[in-house]
């Protein structure tokens, strides 16, 4: 999708109008740099893939299968996330921009810090749950989901030298649309209408956050608690219930939408065209509730 | 100063030289036979030379390091705490000062030339934390690792991070030249780590996959960032050439030593475990050159010392032979190499410490 979208934006925003000498590079309305800017981004979020399922060797127990076995998957792990991000690195230094090399390398510093994030909150054993706002919620997400796109949108519009205000709408598109992208997954559990077995959730999703919010953390724990049965295993269904009870599912659903109108009034920008449109249904399918 | 032996040289070096030769000196000419070292001009201390544009170089890195979540940060300043040895930036400033120097006599070390330094040894740093995770490694610098502390996951992340203000730090130098030299150090050392996982059946090819490995793990950060302050500091292409060459020299020769230490050192001066090269199934150049004088060694190579009391064996077989005294020596002809680089340039005592640090390299002990 991150590929596609960088694409998409590069189209939408069309040709550069400060410079006509590297137009002919343009092959059906996107600069060949803007290309290799997809794929980079495409690389780097593989990257992170390969790099977030690195195991802890000292956390593993008898029943996780061979230690060796970790052990080689462990290094295997690091050396191929290292070689896609080397790769990504070598075709960044050949787009020959400064600014597109700082914004993209800034970019994977946040992509680190909003994983970090991640696995902080699942190491810690006593605690189920973040006490965190929503809008400290939103801050780790920019960073693990969003940050990337953003910036990557933005440096399009850097690699065909579009003006400060038009990189801006790009990388608020770019944020608000995979915010919304983001939030449209978390609601996906309370949302579907066939019910017969849970979806698994998190309890850091929007949605719980919200009820949280909304509940105050000491109700919240108290839920938490009270679904928890013999051997401290959560009963998800019946949390799940507790949750679409509240009112932190619409709120989500809301939050959804507004960051999906905020993508759409930053395309408001860009001139109409098939690129544009398709922008804009990516929004439209991420903000849609059944 | 250390004395190698070069009694038994002579009959094993020229075929397995001039296949390495081959490899990574293609324009070299000749080698002059005599192995003088030390010429007669006053050595400057190379470490209190650049000390004053060392200092605080620990502080700007941490500064670079720009991160919200406490442990992270914890994390990501663990190895900048200012007890490394600090030799690539070391080399980076004394190349800076040389290569101004030789331009047009300027006396001053330019920001983004600084910057390189900072860059290099952060760039080190984060791939010393992902080589600890991979090599599962317990202690480096008399330190417990950060995998040991924070696990594997945590860990790697770090060195993602480091890495990732490296490439921020060296963006704002502003200079498309000088993101395309140091990204090629990145690349190199990621290329170095999957040539470590192979090994050669054939004895020859073996001993220049060693060399490569050897450049792209070690030498190529070096030759690289040196490479790099001399275009900052001189437009003249031969200068770029001298400061590569410099550095590519130094490098290999400082991982001959790093791998004869190895055998030589013990552990609580090296700060780390003592034959780990041989537990992680690497044949360095002192088992190569010991594999000569007992070929029954080969068996063990192929098999990367997996089996129970290979690791012994091997590292006895490597002390009875004169592996060690050939890598010492090897490692003294890039050192020659180096210097002979270097001396191209105008004279300047920070052009006599890049010769004496050539020295160092071959002379330390941890």
């Amino acid at each position: 999708m991150r590929g596609l979208v960088v694409l998409l934006i590069s189209k939408a925003a069309g040709p550069s109008t400060a410079d006509l000498s590297f137009q002919h590079d343009m092959v059906s309305g996107i600069y060949s740099s803007q290309r290799s800017l997809a794929e980079i981004t495409e690389l780097i979020h593989t990257a992170f893939l390969v790099h977030r399922g690195i195991v802890n060797i000292g956390e593993l127990k008898s029943c996780d299968g061979p230690l060796k076995d970790m052990q080689f998957g462990n290094k295997m792990a690091v050396l191929s996330g290292d070689f896609l991000l080397a790769n990504a690195c070598t075709s960044l230094a050949q787009l020959q921009n400064t600014k597109v090399v700082e914004l993209i390398s800034s970019a994977i510093g946040d992509l680190v810090q909003g994983i970090y994030y991640e696995n902080s909150k699942s190491s810690e054993e006593n605690c189920l749950t973040d006490d965190i706002g929503i809008s400290r919620w939103k801050e780790q997400v920019f960073l693990s989901h969003s940050a990337l796109l953003a910036k990557s949108c933005q440096a399009a519009m850097e690699l065909a030298k579009h003006s400060a205000e038009i990189q801006d709408m790009a990388f608020q598109y770019g944020k608000h649309m995979s915010m919304s992208h983001k939030l449209h997954s978390d609601l996906q559990p309370f949302v579907r209408e066939s019910s017969s077995d849970t979806i698994a959730f998190s309890l850091n999703s929007a949605p719980a956050i919200l009820h949280q919010e909304f509940r105050g953390r000491e109700a919240w724990l108290k839920q938490i608690r009270e679904a928890q049965g013999k051997g401290n295993i959560v009963d998800y269904k019946k949390l799940q219930e507790a949750i679409k009870a509240g009112k932190g599912v619409t709120s989500a659903i809301d939050l959804c939408r507004c960051h999906g109108n905020r993508a759409l009034a930053a395309l408001e920008r860009f001139p109409p065209s098939e690129a544009r449109d398709a922008l804009a249904n990516i929004v439209y399918a991420v903000t849609r509730f059944p | 100063m250390c004395h190698i032996t070069q009694r038994s040289s002579t009959s094993s070096f020229p075929k397995i030289y001039s296949i390495f030769w081959r490899f990574h000196h293609t324009s070299t000419s000749h080698w002059c036979s005599c192995s003088k070292t030390i010429s007669d001009e006053k050595y400057q201390d190379p470490f209190q030379l650049g000390k004053k544009d060392l200092k605080n170089l620990y502080e700007d890195i941490k500064k670079e390091l720009l991160v919200s979540a406490a442990e992270l940060k914890e994390m990501c300043d663990y190895y900048f705490d200012g007890k490394g040895k600090a030799f690539r930036p070391m080399i980076v400033v004394l190349m800076a000062r040389a290569c101004n120097i030789h331009y047009n006599n300027s006396k001053e070390v330019q920001a983004s030339q600084r910057s390189v330094a900072i860059i290099a040894e952060m760039i080190h740093t984060a791939s010393l934390v992902h080589d600890d995770v991979i090599d599962d490694a317990n202690s480096r610098r008399g330190k417990r690792t950060l995998n040991q502390i924070w696990g594997e996951r945590k860990a790697v992340l770090a060195g993602d991070f480091i890495l990732s203000a490296a490439s921020v730090a060296l963006a704002r130098i502003g200079n498309t030249t000088i993101i395309s030299v140091l990204t090629q150090v990145i690349e190199d050392l990621v290329r170095g780590e999957f040539l470590q996982l192979g090994s050669k059946e054939n004895e020859n090819e073996r001993f220049a996959h060693y060399l490569e490995k050897t450049f792209k793990k070690t030498a190529s950060l070096i030759a690289n960032s040196c490479k790099a302050v001399s275009i900052l500091g001189c437009p003249d292409p031969k200068v770029h050439e001298i400061a590569y060459q410099y550095g590519k020299n130094v490098g290999i020769a400082f991982q001959l030593i790093d791998d004869v230490l190895d055998f030589t050192s013990c552990a609580d001066h090296l700060g780390k475990p003592t034959a780990a090269d041989l537990k992680l199934g690497l044949a360095t150049g002192p088992v190569l050159f010991a594999c000569r004088q007992f070929p029954e060694m080969n068996a063990m190579i192929m098999r990367r010392f997996s089996k129970p009391g290979d690791v012994e064996r091997a590292r006895k077989y490597v002390l009875q032979s004169d592996g060690v005294q050939q890598t010492t020596y090897l490692a003294q002809r890039y050192c020659h190499a180096a210097t002979r680089e270097i001396r191209k340039l105008r004279p300047s005592p920070e052009r006599e410490a890049l010769v004496h640090l050539t020295e160092m390299v071959l002379m330390r002990d941890k």
